[in-house]
């Protein structure tokens, strides 16, 4: 094993050579999610402080003036505006106005006669300032709906009960750790597999074909080191590296999360809940086995192509693979499909989004840790099979 | 000391237009023995074989049939320990240009089992001869080709070894630096190690060569002293050799 650590050191101490790259691997993670927070939280501050200090503008069509009152009653939340030139869902599309509103023209007449009369609201449920105006209506038409139906009762003499036979309460039994943990468990396999992935790849094409290309390659195999202590450095390497890219990925990206939301005490509170030892320890287990997999995979790919950019489009399917079975690990319904559980790779992202949303299973885990180790095993032996071959190293 | 045995290789090749197997015989029945303090040159045109051979011996391959023994082991059955008593520079061969001289000796000083200081000092060595000593703390990125094959040669050296195999080690170099390279060779000749050259400089072959194998279509011909290929073949030089087995391999064919 001594000479796969070598190798694998060597490999290592290339990449420290090399700043830009360096750079790309250790540090760049520590800044890009930052910025990208910082940003996306700032925008979205701007965004929810302009729809909540804005008023929704509504162009109102109300001949009998009955929702008028209503409308101007509070001018922080609703605007009338004049009619908008031209078409008017255009204009609602073109964000010149949130809302139309289309009251009957016998509106006023069949609220006296206790009837039924028609509001018509035009809205682009796009847009989140018009879903806001929408909700804002809703919430203003209801109390006054509510009050013209007691009026209505009070003159039949009837109970105020009478048109409320049951009233809904909602109790949500998950807590914020929950939902936030089950939003998580849905990302995090995926963005962990594709940080596993993409880490490993660049620096396993560079570590195999570009050896190659770099004819490096043959001067390694003419040292005493056996040729399957350089396949085990390389893979070792392939391995550590992405291991590492998605650790570092993931530690920034938790503090980015933390810092940014340090402001408040609760969100810290509930990230530490979802984010324990033994769930981040668990989630860890079960990625090494996936990493030596992909780095298997890509060491196959890699060290039989001649060149990179032939590595780089053997490689990359496999780059499209871990999206596609991400993004349908992230399906509604799919975590109660049992038989997925022994499907690889999808059942890690599984047994993860159950760990996060506090529906951890042990014997799903150990059966997807189990399989994952069987995989990955198989792929070490596969793999180091076929490169050990002369043919494989000389490819003709 | 190298000993080949009746050596065949072929290998099979994918032909696209056909998209048909083909089996192409790169190596067919080379015997030949390279004894301590004496340098074999190695002859062919492109694609005779040599390099074939050559990566043969150097145990990167293996025969397809024969038996090839270097420092009395057979590359077969131990090819680490024939690498540990070898020395093996290709053209083909690359430099980790990431590196220094100095860092990339090291490295496979620890490849080899050198111990870190005798490393560090034959390295030193090494490229004082093959002045580069100036250049032990420079990137390589930024080397000449020249530089870069001197850097290879002290690579293949580093492990002090007994045989040394050298494919094409003048192709690109200038002269002063293929100078460089064929003095090093007498050296190597005097220290009483067995030294094996693929070339196509003919003149060189002539000059350091104590004897010569021409390859030609997988099949040796000579394995002579470069007078006595002369003299059997009535040439003037081993350029008219070549000709003349050109000739011969057409007209068989």
């Amino acid at each position: 094993m001594r000479g796969a650590l070598l190798i694998a050191k060597k490999e290592f101490l290339e990449l420290t050579k090399d700043r830009k790259t360096l750079f790309l691997v250790f540090v760049m993670p520590f800044l890009l999610y930052p910025a990208i927070f910082t940003m996306m939280a700032k925008l979205g501050k701007r965004s929810e402080d302009q729809n909540r200090n804005k008023a929704s503008r509504i162009y109102l069509v109300d001949p009998s003036a009955t929702l008028v009152p209503i409308l101007k009653a509070d001018p922080k939340q609703f605007e009338l505006v004049a009619k908008p030139e031209g078409d008017l869902r255009q204009a609602i599309r073109d964000q010149k106005l949130e809302l139309a509103l289309e009251v009957a023209p016998e509106a006023g007449a069949a609220l006296q006669k206790q009837e039924t009369f028609q509001v018509t609201a035009t809205v682009d449920e796009s847009e989140r300032a018009s879903n806001i105006a929408l909700k804002r209506l809703k919430g203003a038409l209801e109390p006054q709906e509510k009050n013209w139906i007691q009026t209505r009762l009070k003159t039949l003499s009837a109970s105020p009960q009478l048109a409320e036979p049951l009233k809904l309460e909602v109790k949500n039994a998950a807590d914020t750790a929950l939902e936030v943990g089950k939003a998580i468990g849905t990302m995090l396999p995926y963005l962990l597999m594709i940080m596993m992935y993409s880490g490993s790849m660049q620096h396993g094409i560079y570590a195999t074909a570009g050896e190659k290309e770099r004819q490096t390659l043959l001067s390694l195999m003419a040292t005493r080191l056996p040729r399957i202590q350089i396949i085990l450095g390389k893979l070792l390497y392939i391995f550590s590296i992405g291991v590492i890219s998605a650790l570092l990925n993931l530690v920034s990206l938790g503090l980015s999360i933390s810092i940014l939301g340090s402001d408040s005490t609760s969100s810290v509170q509930t990230m530490s809940a979802i984010a324990n030892p033994m769930t981040l320890g668990l989630t860890f287990m079960i990625m090494v086995p996936l990493g030596l997999f992909f780095a298997n995979f890509i060491l196959l790919m890699g060290i039989q192509a001649k060149t990179t950019v032939e590595a780089g489009t053997a490689i990359m399917p496999g780059m499209f693979l871990v999206i596609f079975l991400g993004v349908f690990t992230m399906a509604p319904g799919v975590d109660k499909m049992a038989f997925l559980s022994y499907v690889p790779v999808v059942n890690v992202c599984l047994a993860l989004r159950k760990l996060f949303s506090q529906q951890f299973s042990w014997l799903e885990y150990l059966v997807s840790f189990a399989m994952t180790v069987g995989l990955a095993g198989l792929m070490t032996l596969v793999s180091t099979r076929i490169l050990n071959q002369e043919k494989a190293l000389f490819k003709m | 000391m190298i000993h080949l045995n009746e050596v065949h290789k072929s290998f099979t090749v994918k032909d696209r237009k056909t998209r048909s197997s083909k089996c192409i015989d790169a190596v067919r029945g080379i015997s030949l023995t390279v004894k301590p303090g004496e340098i074999y040159g190695l002859l062919g045109p492109n694609g005779a074989g040599k390099s074939t051979t050559l990566r043969m011996i150097a145990s990167l391959m293996d025969p397809d049939s024969g038996s090839i023994e270097v420092c009395g082991q057979d590359t077969k059955q131990k090819p680490e320990a024939v690498r540990s008593c070898l020395g093996y520079l290709s053209t083909d061969m690359g430099v980790y240009t990431r590196f220094t001289p100095r860092e990339l000796l090291r490295l496979f000083g620890e490849f080899q089992d050198v111990d870190p200081l005798v490393a560090e000092r034959r390295g030193l060595h090494l490229l004082d001869k093959l002045q580069l000593s100036d250049f032990a703390d420079v990137k390589m990125d930024g080397f000449s080709s020249g530089q870069k094959q001197k850097v290879s040669i002290a690579r293949a050296l580093l492990h002090d070894p007994k045989v040394v195999i050298f494919d094409e080690p003048t192709t690109g170099l200038d002269v002063l630096t293929a100078k460089t390279v064929l003095d090093l060779l007498r050296i190597m000749r005097e220290e009483g190690r067995t030294v094996i050259v693929s070339t196509h400089v003919m003149p060189m072959v002539e000059d350091i060569c104590d004897r010569v194998g021409i390859i030609f279509d997988g099949k040796l011909h000579g394995d002579a002293p470069p007078r006595e290929i002369l003299q059997s073949r009535r040439a003037k030089t081993l350029d008219e050799v070549f000709f003349q087995l050109a000739a011969e391999s057409e007209g068989a064919n």
